[in-house]
């Protein structure tokens, strides 16, 4: 095929990370697209599996609060979700509703009796043993005193005993399941693609601030001027995201798992085009079309430093690594990808 | 009450297919490609990258209707390659994209580490600021 025409594009993405927190990353994205930025803000949003408190069994209630108030309050606890690929979908077990490869059961149990109000908290929460690693499920506690969000106040007398079952999902599904609290995203902040017609009283400069930090990185430099004229071939190619995670996950490894369930997408499409190539013409048969995306992780693969891209063959790191060009051996649609 | 579930957004029934191909009959090389439990997400990056290539003439999506989770992705290209060899192509581009971006990453961000470890421990709520450039 011809490549020819991508030579700009060989450098791919590049990525300048501005501020690191734990909680917190700030980068610029360059090199690529604005539906690629777009499509990796979104998936960051709504699609990087965590877990949190799906099922609640009450067991005891006699707090002020309703059974179902306290389980809404116990499903939007952040719980971690490090390495999550341990953990199996409910729908993708072999159990029958939740079992301890698909499940983290956290319990709670609290009774007040003493004269003051008791508070209980996410620290309160007792995770169960065993479970797919040493950190999923455990509530994510920040602040100085170790205490964690208050789940609910008890009297004298009141108590509560529940058991908390938390699963494996996505912020699609319900948002208690989202990585990040936000994701900052801008382009162009001098708005010289004008792709935004500010609404103005008298002066739409004074009245809609720039963010001088992002303008600063602009090569172009400051404002248009009058004078300049406009390039309507200009397309955006830097992002500035700032990430701010919920705790459950470490900011960077929302990026990464949202580059990863990006290419999971991406391969589950070519595995049905392939799959169907196999069926219509030289029948391989090499169990392409079976594999689900899902299966396509797990132990598997290995594990490398930190996360494993989905679709490369065992024992192979990295498909892509050096070379120049990227757009070389790919494992896909090729005999040897059958395992 | 009758809502549809949550997780049809994004779990394909039984039986349903990721992709299905329906070839154009009065246009050569043109086809429509529809993306089952999928959104904007893949179909807005795979028109993206489509239409960085040459032999791609044309390359369009569009969601039928915003309750069903699904979308149509319309591929013409010249004689050269297939729509579906085009697409097959784009995908392979993104997915290598993709770990570039994850590889550039992880760099960046063991860097950032060595470099301003001082500033992470000390900022527990993220506000502090770390001078940038
Ligand atoms: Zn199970």
């Amino acid at each position: 095929m011809d490549y020819g025409a991508m030579d700009i594009d060989q450098v791919g993405p590049r990525v300048i990370i501005r501020e690191s927190f734990p909680n917190r990353a700030d980068f610029v994205l360059e090199h690529v697209d604005l539906a690629f930025a777009n499509s990796l803000r979104r998936t960051m949003l709504a699609e990087v599996p965590t877990m949190a408190i799906d099922l609640v069994e009450v067991d005891e209630n006699t707090s002020v609060l309703a059974d179902e108030f306290i389980a809404h309050r116990l499903g939007l606890i952040p719980l971690n979700s490090k390495q999550i690929e341990d953990v199996l979908y409910t729908r993708d077990c072999d159990c029958d509703q939740y079992c301890e490869n698909c499940s983290i059961t956290l319990t709670m149990h609290a009774k007040c009796t003493g004269d003051e109000i008791m508070k209980v908290y996410a620290r309160d929460l007792v995770v169960a043993e065993p479970r797919p690693n040493e950190w999923v499920g455990n509530p994510v506690i920040t602040d100085e005193a170790g205490l964690g969000p208050v789940i609910c106040k008890l009297r004298k007398g009141q108590a509560v005993r529940m058991k908390c079952i938390a699963k494996k999902g996505i912020a699609k599904e319900h948002a208690k399941w989202a990585p990040t609290s936000a994701i900052g995203f801008e382009y162009d902040p001098n708005n010289k693609l004008r792709h935004l017609d500010y609404w103005y009283e008298v002066d739409p400069i004074k009245e809609w601030p720039v963010d001088d930090r992002n303008a600063s990185w602009e090569s172009e430099g400051g404002p248009q001027q009058d004078d300049e004229t406009f390039d309507y071939n200009a397309v955006p190619s830097r992002f500035f995201f700032d990430l701010e995670s919920i705790g459950n996950l470490e900011p960077d490894a929302v990026v990464q798992q949202g580059i990863k369930v990006m290419q999971q997408k991406l391969a589950a499409v070519l595995q049905e085009l392939a799959g169907d190539e196999n069926r219509n013409g030289n029948a391989g048969g090499d169990g392409f079309g079976v594999q689900e995306p899902d299966g396509m992780q797990g132990g598997d693969y290995g594990v490398d430093q930190g996360y494993t891209t989905p679709y490369v063959n065992p024992g192979a790191t990295s498909q892509w690594g050096g070379g120049a060009t990227p757009y070389g051996a790919t494992p896909y649609g090729q005999s040897g990808w059958n395992q | 009450m009758n809502a549809p579930d949550r997780f049809d957004t994004f779990l394909l029934g039984d039986g349903e297919k990721k992709v299905t191909e329906v070839a154009d009959t009065r246009i050569p090389s043109a086809s429509t490609f529809t993306f089952n439990k999928e959104d904007h997400t893949l179909g807005n990056l795979l028109r993206s990258q489509l239409l960085k290539s040459p032999h791609v003439k044309y390359s369009g999506y569009r969601i039928p209707h915003p309750l069903v989770s699904s979308f149509e992705l319309r591929i013409q290209t010249d004689s050269t390659l297939t729509p579906r060899a085009a697409l097959q192509q784009a995908c392979r581009e993104l997915v290598s994209d993709l770990s570039t971006l994850s590889r550039e990453f992880t760099k960046e961000w063991e860097l950032r580490k060595m470099v301003g470890d001082g500033a992470k421990g000390d900022d527990k709520d993220g506000k502090g600021k770390v001078p940038g450039r």
